[in-house]
């Protein structure tokens, strides 16, 4: 029988873990039970920041500042309270961690990519500043001292030690939670595409909010303990930078974005650190080491360790041969044959109204008017087409309607309601679905991630919902059979051909179950084979009740499928009507057809 | 009013070679979208290697530019080759966290090389004053000021008035294209590393005259120079110098009229205002990882 490479890996974390518990009972050796505390602290850190880093993306240089915070809690809190008990202070760091971390995430929303991490270095320094100087509170540069342990020395280190593993399992178990929940997966889609994952509902300044006070939280704590421990604290150790660069080496060596990664690089880089202090002579040798390390992990080795060792051992398994790649697409069949959850609609009993209508819409860029007073309706239950020569702003209105660009001027109508004016994961909640015309899948994530990531509607309970298994994954894996991708679910979307992507990206959409599909040329760059599949399914799809709103330049497939049509020229909507209108209409003709447009005659069987 | 007038002749001096330093910080932001962490410590370089040819061979500290100048501009033409092209097409956070451990590297070098105690370069005019109109004003301040507005026009010069400069806004607009019509990206994008730095190098030449320093000086200079770039608008040239005039009189009235131990915060909250409030600074566009592709 062949063992599951994931259970290889369990053994080893089970293993380590029981080392680590009982090492302080069989070895009083002080240097090396003093190594595994300063492990566990940044272990801690760098499993943290891998949430707001690893996961969302948003590398900061300002991580070290909540261990510096902790540490200041039960320092001053001792201080001002002699009588109490600096236990009871640990969680209290933690929740200042937290708060301070709220700041963080608002920066979050303004700010993403290099200018993010200069200003977490900014706020590093500014805590630093305000630290140094609000001496009343923190002593400044004199420091504070905490009172000593009053328990038997023979076990001086133990608390400190067993409280941070225990501190370090709930944070690994934290993390490892979120991975697998629907925020998890929001949090990932926001590394790989922000504006995307605004578009198939993930509310980003709520989830990026959560992630920073959830990278924050333990790590207040683990600093608080890491304070008590030091029984000094001062400005220049507590908010040295270069504890944030131990910290984001910590999770670039091990692996960003992995479960172990950050702890297994803590530990390696404490142990690097220890011996530049001791063996090389400490300061300038510390810098070569975190300067030379940081410069060489960017450039060698920049998945981390685990990774690669990963995606060695998978490759030394499957020899190189390709997975499914390249493997046949399904067939799927119909959607009611695979799921109950959908049900035909009688067309008679819909009402006879628009559910999407933009009024005069307006989208300038500079001295280009992309969008110049459009204005069209789009009848439920129909699939209406929009058509129009390259450039006439057919996809800058998809981009207006779900807010990937906010129109200048303008009215959009989804169901009744009123939606200009509402960010992109309100329009999905509302009821609005769009694929792109380049599809953007979440590169990283698998089939399954990507159509899981997305979120039908917004509650805090909801994020917790466990997204990769159970009733979420099912349902996803009926929408990946329907579009006959079932067999690629564990496949990471960049290997995916563009017609494959095409695919997925529709069941992502089907996922928010939306009112209104807009799907941006669905047969553009694919085989005749998958156009056929294609225009099948927007009509089964049709049948239960969803409305489409489809751009595309595929003549037969658009004149075959929609009614009504919108034409749009310069940015304007110049003619509507049924596809035997629009051919004969000679504006249309002249605009865009062209004289010598001669739909091909359908051979009927 | 003397005292005001004074602080702000001083200001504008100080500006000068702030912009220099900055020019160099936001010119390799422009052109390959790199921001370079590890400019503080090239400014802390050119600064030890103008303390080195002063202490040992006697070279005044000003004139001894047209050497360090060089030098440095050849240290960051190897840093470029060796370690920040493997990296151009990664994202710009890996590039952000490259230089910043080269930053570190670099300050560890400084420390075994040099010691990691104050230095000073002290030439024979370093106490001496011109007295203009009742204004006392410091020669080296005075010199140093003019030393960098020469450099900083030269450079412009070159930027926008020779083959090469254009050949460098070719390749910044477009690599792809540039390389068709027959400019050597790979060659300019080294150029244009080792003129940024040079112009680090030669602004830390004439501060090393103004101020002591040490090896860690270069975080209080990155933080001062992506202070100004931010402000200004990181990749306009126009914009460092708007914002560097700026932050140098900051500077000095601050110092002048306030107390400077909250003086250390000012560039820190301008950094975190700026991006925060208006991510293009002053003069620049706006600097977005996730442009929307229409």
């Amino acid at each position: 029988m062949r063992i599951q490479p994931i259970w290889v890996g369990r053994v080893i974390a089970i293993v380590a873990a029981a080392l680590l518990v009982i090492y302080p009972m069989v070895s009083d050796d002080i240097y090396y039970q003093n190594m595994i505390i300063l492990s566990l602290v940044f272990a801690v850190g760098a499993s943290g920041l891998n949430i707001i880093s690893g996961f969302a993306g948003y590398v900061s240089l300002g991580q070290g500042a909540f261990i510096g915070l902790g540490g200041y809690t039960i320092g001053v809190l001792a201080g001002k309270m002699p009588d109490t008990n600096p236990w009871l202070w640990v969680p209290l760091a933690g929740v200042v961690a937290s708060a301070v971390a709220l700041v963080l995430g608002f920066v979050s929303l303004r700010s993403r990519g290099p200018s993010f991490v200069i200003i977490t270095v900014a706020f590093l320094f500014l805590v630093q500043v305000i630290a140094i100087n609000w001496v009343s509170l923190t002593n400044g540069t004199a420091g504070l001292t905490l009172p000593l342990p009053t328990w038997d020395r023979d076990i001086i280190n133990w608390p400190f030690y067993y409280v941070l593993l225990g501190i370090l399992a709930v944070q690994v178990l934290l993390t490892w939670w979120i991975r697998r929940t629907k925020l998890g997966m929001g949090l990932i889609a926001i590394r790989e595409d922000e504006t995307k994952a605004a578009t198939i509902g993930i509310n980003l300044p709520i989830e990026k909010i959560i992630a920073f006070m959830a990278s924050a939280f333990m790590v207040g704590m683990a600093g608080a303990v890491y304070g008590y421990y030091l029984t000094f604290i001062d400005p220049r150790g507590m908010f040295s930078i270069l504890i944030s660069v131990q910290l984001v080496l910590s999770m670039l060596i091990g692996g960003k974005g992995t479960l172990w990664g950050p702890v297994v690089g803590a530990f390696l880089i404490e142990w690097l650190n220890e011996m530049a202090n001791n063996d090389w002579g400490g300061g300038n040798a510390r810098l070569f080491l975190f300067g030379g390390l940081l410069v060489g992990v960017v450039i060698f080795l920049p998945q981390g360790v685990l990774p690669a060792v990963q995606s060695a051992l998978e490759w030394s398994r499957t020899r190189g041969k390709a997975g499914l790649v390249g493997a046949r697409i399904g067939t799927g069949g119909s959607l009611a044959s695979i799921t109950d959850r959908v049900q035909l609609v009688d067309r008679a009993e819909l009402p006879d109204r628009p559910i999407l209508e933009v009024k005069n819409l307006r989208k300038h860029f500079g001295g280009v008017k992309a969008v110049d007073g459009a204005s069209f309706a789009v009848p439920e239950g129909s699939i209406t087409g929009l058509i129009g020569p390259n450039g006439s702003g057919k996809t800058t209105i998809f981009n207006l309607i779900d807010d990937t660009i906010r129109a200048d001027a303008g009215e959009i109508w989804l169901d009744g309601k009123r939606i200009d004016g509402r960010p992109s994961w309100d329009r999905a909640h509302a009821g609005l679905g769009r694929t792109f015309q380049i599809t953007r899948l979440f590169r990283e994530m698998t089939v399954l991630e990507n159509v899981v990531a997305v979120q039908r509607s917004f509650s805090i309970g909801q994020l917790g919902r466990i997204a990769v298994s159970g009733a979420e994954a099912r349902a996803a894996e009926e929408l990946l059979e329907y579009v006959g991708m079932r067999a690629f679910r564990d496949q990471k979307a960049h290997a995916l051909s563009y017609g494959q992507q095409k695919l997925v990206e529709l069941a992502q959409i089907l996922m928010l179950d939306p009112k209104v599909i807009l799907l941006d040329e669905p047969a553009g760059g694919i085989n005749p084979v998958l156009i056929e599949r294609m225009s099948e399914m927007i009509r089964e799809l049709n049948s239960y009740g969803k409305t489409f709103l489809l751009v595309e330049h595929n003549m037969p497939f658009v004149l075959g499928l929609c009614d009504p049509i919108h034409v749009l020229a310069r940015g304007r909507t110049m003619a509507t009507g049924t596809p035997d209108e629009i051919q004969r209409d000679p504006a249309v003709i002249d605009a865009y057809l062209g004289d010598d447009f001669v739909v091909e005659e359908k051979v009927e069987a | 009013m003397t005292e005001l007038l004074q602080t702000l002749v001083l200001g504008l001096l100080l500006g000068g070679v702030y912009a220099l330093a900055a020019s160099g910080l936001t010119l390799i932001f422009g052109v390959m979208r790199v921001i370079n962490i590890a400019h503080g410590a090239y400014v802390i370089l050119g600064a030890f290697v103008t303390y080195w040819l002063w202490d040992t061979l006697g070279i005044d500290p000003l004139l001894a530019i047209v050497i360090t100048t060089p030098v440095v501009f050849a240290v960051g033409w190897v840093t470029y080759k060796v370690a920040v092209s493997p990296i151009r097409s990664a994202p710009m956070s890996s590039t952000v966290l490259l230089t910043f451990g080269l930053a570190l590297v670099l300050e560890g070098v400084m420390g075994e090389v040099w010691g990691n105690n104050s230095t000073a370069i002290r030439p024979s005019y370093a106490d001496e004053s011109f007295t203009v109109g009742g204004l006392f004003l410091p020669k080296a301040q005075v010199y140093g000021g003019l030393i960098a507005v020469v450099v900083l026009v030269a450079l412009w010069l070159l930027l926008t008035k020779s083959w090469l400069g254009r050949a460098i806004r070719a390749a910044a607009t477009n690599p792809a294209s540039a390389q068709l019509v027959g400019i050597r990206v790979a060659s300019v994008a080294a150029l244009v590393f080792g003129i940024g730095i040079a112009a680090a190098g030669a602004a830390g030449a004439i501060t090393g005259v103004l101020y002591p320093f040490v090896p860690g000086s270069h975080y209080q200079w990155i933080a001062r120079l992506l202070a100004i770039v931010v402000l200004g608008g990181l990749g306009s040239l126009n914009g460092a110098v708007l914002g560097a005039l700026m932050f140098g009189l900051a500077e000095t009235l601050t110092a002048t009229y306030w107390s400077p131990a909250w003086a250390t915060a000012v560039p820190y909250a301008i950094v975190f205002a700026v991006l925060l409030i208006r991510p293009q600074g002053l003069l620049g566009t706006r600097l977005r990882e996730d442009a929307v592709a229409a």
